[in-house]
């Protein structure tokens, strides 16, 4: 097993063996949040639906529509709980990974810029240096988090204040959850695309199961992290102009 | 048959509450406990088990207390906007008769109804916790208009302050009504329900405007209920689509475009 350390593969004796230097990226509670909420988020995405696709109309209707409302709400509190719980149990991590996904900067205008030509060419030297998270994770995350708060605000007052709030504001909340949804979901389609199905991206899944990342895979891909900005920006505009260079 | 409706004619209402008992009665309904507020209206308000009720709206003219009465139930819209909303189909509309029914079977208790109705007629008799219930309200006694009879309230009325059929009979009946109300001094008579939600299918003979009765003047379909059917669900749908879409799309470029063997 991997061990979540840092540790070095000693030096192999034969030619051409694998040296691989692995690096903790992420934490086991983070791993445990990051699949729970993918749990509880798909079953509330799911539950939910019932009421949103009007093919489910059978699911929604009487004892199976209760008994789906129902596990809809139970799943509702655990996805609440579990950020909770991560910042609880690791406040320190939560906060530096709350501040790393709002941190915006020039490198991520440029990231959004090397999209195209790297997720779909495989340019290498487009893609501007990251930190622990890159742009896309980052954009994922804020969505995925704004997103969970109006779901939690919207959930809650619907659930509570059914009858004591003014109707058009109950209305308003509806639609509210709704759009958050639509919003997420479709965050989702793309989360697990690039997490799961592209070609290039197999090692960003292989960090969030084992909580480690190969230090190539760190110094190609998450270079801010992992060189800190001035070494990083550096290897960039190297990149950048040699690639020019080839092209020409 | 045509769109029926209910006329009641409030300036001959005398406040009994006979129908108010037919429809527990009809509809086995049972009675609630309830506290004395300071008035002779009872219960307090509709509720799951009280699909009709006479409201007592006390007004002072100098010395004099007089009463409005107004036989409260679910006004059966041309234009429901409970049954736009409702996920389940639980809720519909005689497409004949234009009655608005709930099938309890199909309810699941979700309570969009009781959000989305202008009048807050219908009730839900649910648990705060799980959730778990179902909505009620008037029905028009589908079952007996169905065989050729009033409903119970209608059926039951001692003063004739109720009348049933056909819309348009009801309507000209209606405006006759109001034509004698305002010729023999209650300038504010009115029809209420005329026009409004698609025209309504509890019409009011009413002696004041509207307002005096605590009815809305000029009730308006809920644009949320427009804008999260008509326009938030099909986009979503839409963007569920073309993100997947999107996604194979991508997937196939890029597995055309990138060498594997080329990476690292």
């Amino acid at each position: 097993m991997i061990g979540n350390k840092m540790r070095k593969v000693e030096q192999a004796d034969e030619a051409g063996a694998l040296r691989i230097r692995w690096i903790p990226k992420y934490s086991a509670m983070e791993r445990v949040f990051h699949w729970g909420h993918t749990v509880t988020f798909l079953g509330l995405a799911m539950t939910g639906m019932i009421l949103f696709f009007p093919f489910l109309r059978p699911l929604a209707q009487g004892e199976s529509g209760q008994l789906i409302r129902l596990v809809h709400r139970a799943t509702a509190i655990a996805y609440g709980v579990l950020p909770l719980i991560y910042i609880i149990l690791e406040p320190r991590r939560a906060l530096m990974s709350l501040k790393s996904v709002f941190k915006v900067s020039r490198y991520d205008v440029e990231w959004v810029k090397g999209m195209i030509p790297y997720y779909m060419f495989g340019r290498h030297e487009a893609i501007a240096p990251q930190d622990r998270f890159n742009t896309g994770e980052k954009m994922n995350a804020a969505i995925i988090i704004l997103g969970s708060v109006v779901f939690a605000i919207t959930g809650l007052l619907m659930w509570f204040g059914k009858g004591l709030l003014p109707i058009g504001f109950f209305q308003f909340m509806v639609l509210l959850h709704d759009i958050a949804m639509i919003v997420t979901v479709c965050m989702f389609i793309v989360h697990f695309y690039l997490a799961v199905v592209h070609p290039l991206m197999w090692a960003g899944l292989v960090s969030m199961r084992f909580g480690v990342t190969s230090a190539a895979y760190a110094q190609e891909h998450h270079a801010l992290w992992y060189y800190g900005e001035d070494k990083a920006n550096e290897i960039y505009e190297a990149k950048k102009s040699e690639r020019a260079a080839k092209d020409e | 048959m045509s769109r029926v409706a209910m006329l009641i004619d409030e300036s001959i209402c005398m406040g009994c509450r006979g129908c108010q008992v037919a429809c527990k009665q009809w509809n086995d309904l049972p009675a609630e406990a309830t506290t004395q507020q300071g008035s002779y209206e009872n219960p307090p308000d509709l509720s799951p088990v009280t699909w009709t009720r006479v409201k007592f709206i006390e007004r002072t003219q100098g010395d004099n207390l007089q009463w409005l009465f107004l036989t409260q139930g679910c006004f059966h819209c041309g234009n429901p906007a409970c049954v736009e909303v409702c996920p389940t189909g639980a809720l519909k509309q005689d497409p004949e008769l234009g009655i608005v029914t709930v099938e309890w079977e199909l309810c699941n208790g979700c309570g969009y109804c009781t959000q989305f109705c202008p009048f807050g007629i219908p009730r839900l008799d649910t648990d705060l916790l799980s959730g778990e219930g179902k909505a009620y309200k008037c029905t028009f006694c589908q079952d007996r208009v169905t065989n050729g009879l009033p409903p119970a309230c209608v059926k039951t009325c001692p003063s004739g302050a109720f009348h049933f059929g056909d819309r348009e009979e009801m309507l000209s009946i209606g405006k006759d009504r109001v034509e004698k109300l305002q010729q023999a001094g209650f300038p504010n008579a009115n029809l209420y329900g005329e026009h409004e939600m698609g025209g309504l299918g509890r019409l009011y003979v009413l002696k004041e405007r509207p307002l005096a009765y605590g009815l809305p003047e000029n009730p308006q379909y809920p644009a949320m209920a427009s804008l999260w059917q008509d326009l938030v669900q099909p986009l979503g749908t839409l963007a569920f689509g073309a993100a997947a879409l999107a996604m194979m799309g991508f997937y196939f470029v890029s597995r055309r475009n990138i060498k594997m063997e080329e990476v690292e």
